[in-house]
């Protein structure tokens, strides 16, 4: 009985225009958007290269360990096509050196990107599914009970020994079956696409991500036909439940996203928490001077000066770098001495002795400045960012957004995944000057005896995170749509069996 | 006979269901935006204020130090006065930068410093948000987005139902012609949607006006007006476009599907993928390249200097004029260096708002962008303000340089320039005008597309429902 109903439900709804219309609107978009977004991924990847290139050529270039500062580059998400996240929004390379933990707010922007095109909003395929996949969703479901009621078809049906519930899981699973059709389709062109373009190297866990976002928009679809069906199960007229539909999926997807942040949150930042840490910060690298200099004023050498006076030809820099919004405060010395004067010969055990006690020093005092700055800057820059989300996933939208940007790994903790990352590049450089002795070493300050050689120092090497992983971070938002799904069913059941024919 | 129809359709339209739920959301978004605006423009105003005299303290202090000092120092930061109609356009400002460099330095010997030139910011101002990404409620969007899609449900079924029920046949029964069908309809519409919208416009901006916070001025209620009048331009398109699928079509179902697709087509898609389109076709040339060729360029200069030194046996006079030469000509090349890249990143901007105007609701958005002074051709007039502000400063150094005797008169070394205080009102100051004519032109061209779009389209629906079977 229930394959027969679902039979019928389907021919009736394979052969309506809105069908042809929903099939070739999405195909038409999908497609459209994938071209347009593979030839953006193929030039973000361009310059992605090329920064690698042009970063390794420098880091080859630098002949004193205390020049070893190096750029890393964070390569663009080839999942970024399905949901761009923030994946174009943050900065793309950050350096790593031993004094200071890089973190995505010293990020910066490599690339020829120019940043006015950022007016332009950008579109993805996510973003495709979530607009034009509900309103099809509830343009096939307003009339599902509302016009057989009207037309008087549902009583004839319901004079056979039918129960409700096939009735309604009838309708579900055929409309679902029509509303995939699109859905797989484009998805499958797109894929098809993505692969044939020679710059995307997809591996099996992609394809696995991928399945999570398609499974994720199944879910989110049928959300949004149970919405229109529940709708259609509570009112008379067919033209009221189109219009309310409308009404319905212009609030939720259209203005709740854009609304409830502009009106719920203040954006402003907790100043005085930036405030005190910073100056605890501050102190201690004020510390850090009071100690260097106490230094410099007891040792061998007279004077204070960080350049014992030698006569040198090379280059130099000693600053401190600070930025109390993102409580940035670091320590740079570098030196790489080209030709020592003969007379200064004596003195190099000196500086040696030096950096062996400054090197441990800055590298104490920037750990110490990481352990007050990470909870500060989870304070004030992702914990407001985090209340967003949890506001926008009221909406199916939302947790829809939420879900696909977690499988693709473009959201927050993807990007951040990508600064640990560049956290634990540092400590393996920091491992590497160890090794090598290199603090107290004459290469780390002077080349004239022959340039350092860095050629055993390890690559950096950016691994996405586990698929596992993914799926765990999108768990808590499909699961919730599901449970959605389940509740929206059982609540049209509910009202389907009570109501009168 | 026009406003009989006009008047049933309006009746029939104030009893039923997307009447009130129009009135709701619109209500509700326009009091969101009004809310926000309250909150966030005296912050604005603040911070550009503060830093606007920040600046001119430091300036203040360079000018009383000595004209030399002030020559070199340039006028400082140059900012962008906040647009009181923020709220009806925000236009991407958060991407811009609010902002002009006058006073950026490079280099310094120890006889010679960098001459300051004017540098525009090249990283966007938004590179560490974490925050999810989501559009503004501002009067475009709901105008461009909320609006467009009441419009299209206000007509979607304003002939097709009549011709499904009947009531199509017995109008033209009685001797009325076709036209006058169309124009009762079509208006009726109009003032059927426009109440829940000036009623919502009118509660937002009374709450805007009533605030002690915020000020709106004379020419501000001018552009206001303006923006109205842009706004029921841009609702006649969605409503006359309704009525023309509304004739062609026999069910009011079938009209409705094909309205919403070509909506979310339109409305929602073109803009974004138009842009990526045009964006991706040309790049600026990356930001490290274009400083490593800034160095090589002051490189070259600076060993001609040197070299010009070493082999000429000048006197003390032809060295500072030598030396001011340098000084001067370098800082001549490295602001031509960097207005190029902000030039070629204009076109290329540029190229991509030409080709988003194939949408209606970027038409829109532009025109509102350009009344409400903010958004990119804001920016642009910001940018020549700037500029030429830069060429009067430098007159005034030049002037002021010429009235002191003591003055060797040649620019850009310390030896050669006054080294007299210079009284910090005689400084000229940056204003930041706008100027609502010369927005008025700016928009001209994209008032008569969206003038056209609607009159082509009105010309469609007239043909269509002439022709259309009853």
């Amino acid at each position: 009985m229930l394959i027969t109903l679902i039979r019928r439900e389907i021919l009736d709804n394979l052969m309506t225009f809105r069908f042809a219309a929903a099939v070739f609107i999405t195909l038409l978009l999908v497609i459209a958007t994938t071209v347009v977004l593979i030839k953006d991924y193929e030039r973000r990847l361009a310059d992605y290269n090329t920064a690698v290139k042009t970063h390794h050529q420098q880091s080859l270039e630098k002949k004193t360990y205390s020049d070893g500062i190096f750029n890393v580059d964070r390569p663009p998400n080839p999942l970024s096509l399905f949901n761009v996240g923030l994946d174009k929004q943050l900065g793309n390379q950050v350096e790593v050196y031993h004094g200071f933990v890089p973190t995505l707010w010293d990020a910066q922007m490599h690339g020829s990107d120019n940043p006015i095109m950022n007016i332009f909003s950008s579109i993805d395929i996510v973003f495709i599914f979530e607009v034009v996949l509900s309103l099809l969703a509830l343009i096939f479901a307003y009339d599902a009970l509302a016009g057989e009621r009207e037309r008087g078809t549902l009583r004839l049906v319901l004079t056979h020994a039918v129960s409700r519930g096939y009735i309604l899981l009838a309708k579900y699973v055929s409309a679902m079956m029509c509303l995939l059709v699109p859905l797989l389709i484009s998805m499958l062109l797109a894929v098809m696409l993505l692969t044939t373009s020679t710059s995307f190297s997809l591996n099996a866990d992609d394809f696995l991500r991928i399945a999570g976002i398609i499974f994720t928009s199944i879910v989110y679809l049928s959300v949004f036909y149970l919405i229109g069906m529940l709708i259609s199960a509570m009112t008379r007229r067919t033209a009221t439940a189109l219009m309310l539909s409308m009404f319905v999926w212009g609030f939720l997807v259209l203005v709740y996203p854009n609304v409830i942040l502009a009106a719920l949150t203040p954006h402003d930042t907790p100043e005085t928490r930036t405030a005190s840490t910073f100056s605890q910060i501050e102190q201690l690298w004020e510390e850090f001077d009071r100690e260097h200099k106490q230094y410099l004023k007891n040792d061998a050498v007279p004077g204070e000066s960080p350049g014992f006076n030698m006569g040198w030809v090379g280059s130099s820099t000693r600053r401190f770098t600070k930025n109390a919004a993102t409580l940035k405060y670091s320590y740079q010395n570098t030196f790489r001495i080209e030709k020592l004067n003969e007379r200064s010969e004596p003195k190099v055990p000196h500086v040696q002795s030096y950096y062996q006690f400054l090197v441990p020093l800055t590298l104490n005092t920037a750990n110490q400045t990481w352990l007050l700055r990470k909870p500060a800057l989870e304070e004030i820059f992702v914990k407001p960012a985090l209340v967003d989300r949890i506001l926008l996933k009221l909406s199916p939208v939302g947790m829809y957004d939420a879900a696909t940007q977690a499988w693709a790994g473009t959201d927050l903790f993807g990007i951040e995944d990508f600064f640990s990352a560049a956290q634990r590049y540092r400590q393996t450089v920091i491992d590497y000057f160890y090794d090598k002795k290199a603090f107290a070493s004459r290469q780390w300050f002077a080349a004239d005896k022959g340039a350092v050689d860095w050629s055993t120092l390890p690559q950096f090497f950016f691994q996405k995170s586990d698929v596992g992983i993914n799926a765990k971070r999108a768990l808590p938002d499909v699961s919730l749509l599901l449970t959605i799904n389940v509740v929206l069913f059982v609540v049209i059941f509910l009202i389907f069996v009570k109501s009168e024919v | 006979m026009i406003w009989h129809i006009a008047k049933r359709e309006l009746y029939d339209n104030l009893n039923s269901l997307r009447f009130a739920l129009a009135t709701m959301l619109l209500l509700g978004l326009m009091l969101t935006n009004a809310i926000t605006h309250l909150r966030e423009h005296p912050e604005r105003v603040q911070k550009y204020r503060d830093a606007v005299a920040k600046h001119q303290s430091l300036l203040t202090s360079h000018a009383e130090n000595s004209l030399y000092e002030l020559a070199q120092q340039g006028p400082g930061r140059l900012y962008k006065q906040p647009s009181p109609l923020r709220f009806c356009a925000e236009g991407g400002e958060t991407f811009l930068s609010d902002h002009a460099e006058g006073g950026y330095h490079r280099w310094s010997t120890d006889t010679l410093k960098s001459f300051w030139i004017l540098v525009y910011p090249s990283v966007t101002p938004n590179v560490d948000n974490v925050h999810p990404e989501v559009t503004k409620v501002d009067w475009s969007f709901i105008i461009g987005y909320v609006l467009s899609l009441i419009a299209l449900l206000f007509t979607f079924d304003s002939i097709s139902s009549e011709r499904e029920r009947g009531t199509l046949r017995l109008t033209l029964a009685n001797s009325i012609p076709r036209h006058t069908v169309l124009i009762g309809k079509f208006l009726g519409a109009l003032i059927s949607i426009n109440i829940p919208f000036i009623l919502a416009v009118l509660v937002n901006l009374l709450v805007i006006s009533t605030s002690s916070n915020v000020h709106l001025g004379t020419e501000a209620w001018e552009r206001l007006g303006i923006i109205f009048i842009i706004a029921i331009l841009y609702m006649c398109l969605f409503l006359v476009l309704g009525l023309l699928v509304s004739a062609r079509v026999q069910r009011s179902a079938v009209s409705l599907v094909i309205l919403l697709l070509v909506w979310v087509t339109f409305v929602v898609f073109m803009p974004g993928t138009l842009a990526s389109i045009a964006g991706g076709s040309a790049s600026s040339g990356p930001t490290r390249g274009f400083y490593e060729y800034s160095w090589q360029v002051h490189n070259e200069l600076s060993a001609q200097y040197r070299s010009r030194r070493r082999n000429a046996s000048e006197n003390s006079t032809q060295k500072v004029q030598s030396a001011g030469e340098y000084v001067i000509k370098d800082a001549e090349q490295q602001e031509r260096l960097h207005e190029e890249r902000l030039k070629q990143r204009i076109d290329q901007v540029n190229r991509a708002r030409i080709i988003t105007r194939l949408s209606p609701v970027t038409i829109a958005q532009h025109l509102l962008e350009s009344f409400a002074a903010t958004g990119f051709e804001r920016h642009l007039q910001f940018l020549e303000n700037v500029q030429s502000y830069a060429r009067q400063f430098r007159v005034f150094i030049a002037d002021s340089d010429k009235a002191d005797p003591e003055s060797l008169h040649i620019l850009g070394v310390r030896a050669g320039m006054s080294e007299k205080p210079v009284s910090p009102e005689a400084v000229p100051k940056f204003e930041d005008a706008l100027n609502l004519s010369k927005d008025f032109n700016i928009a001209a061209t994209e008032l008569m597309l969206l003038m056209l779009f609607v009159v082509v389209l009105m010309s469609g629906a007239y043909l269509a429902f002439v022709r259309a079977e009853v």
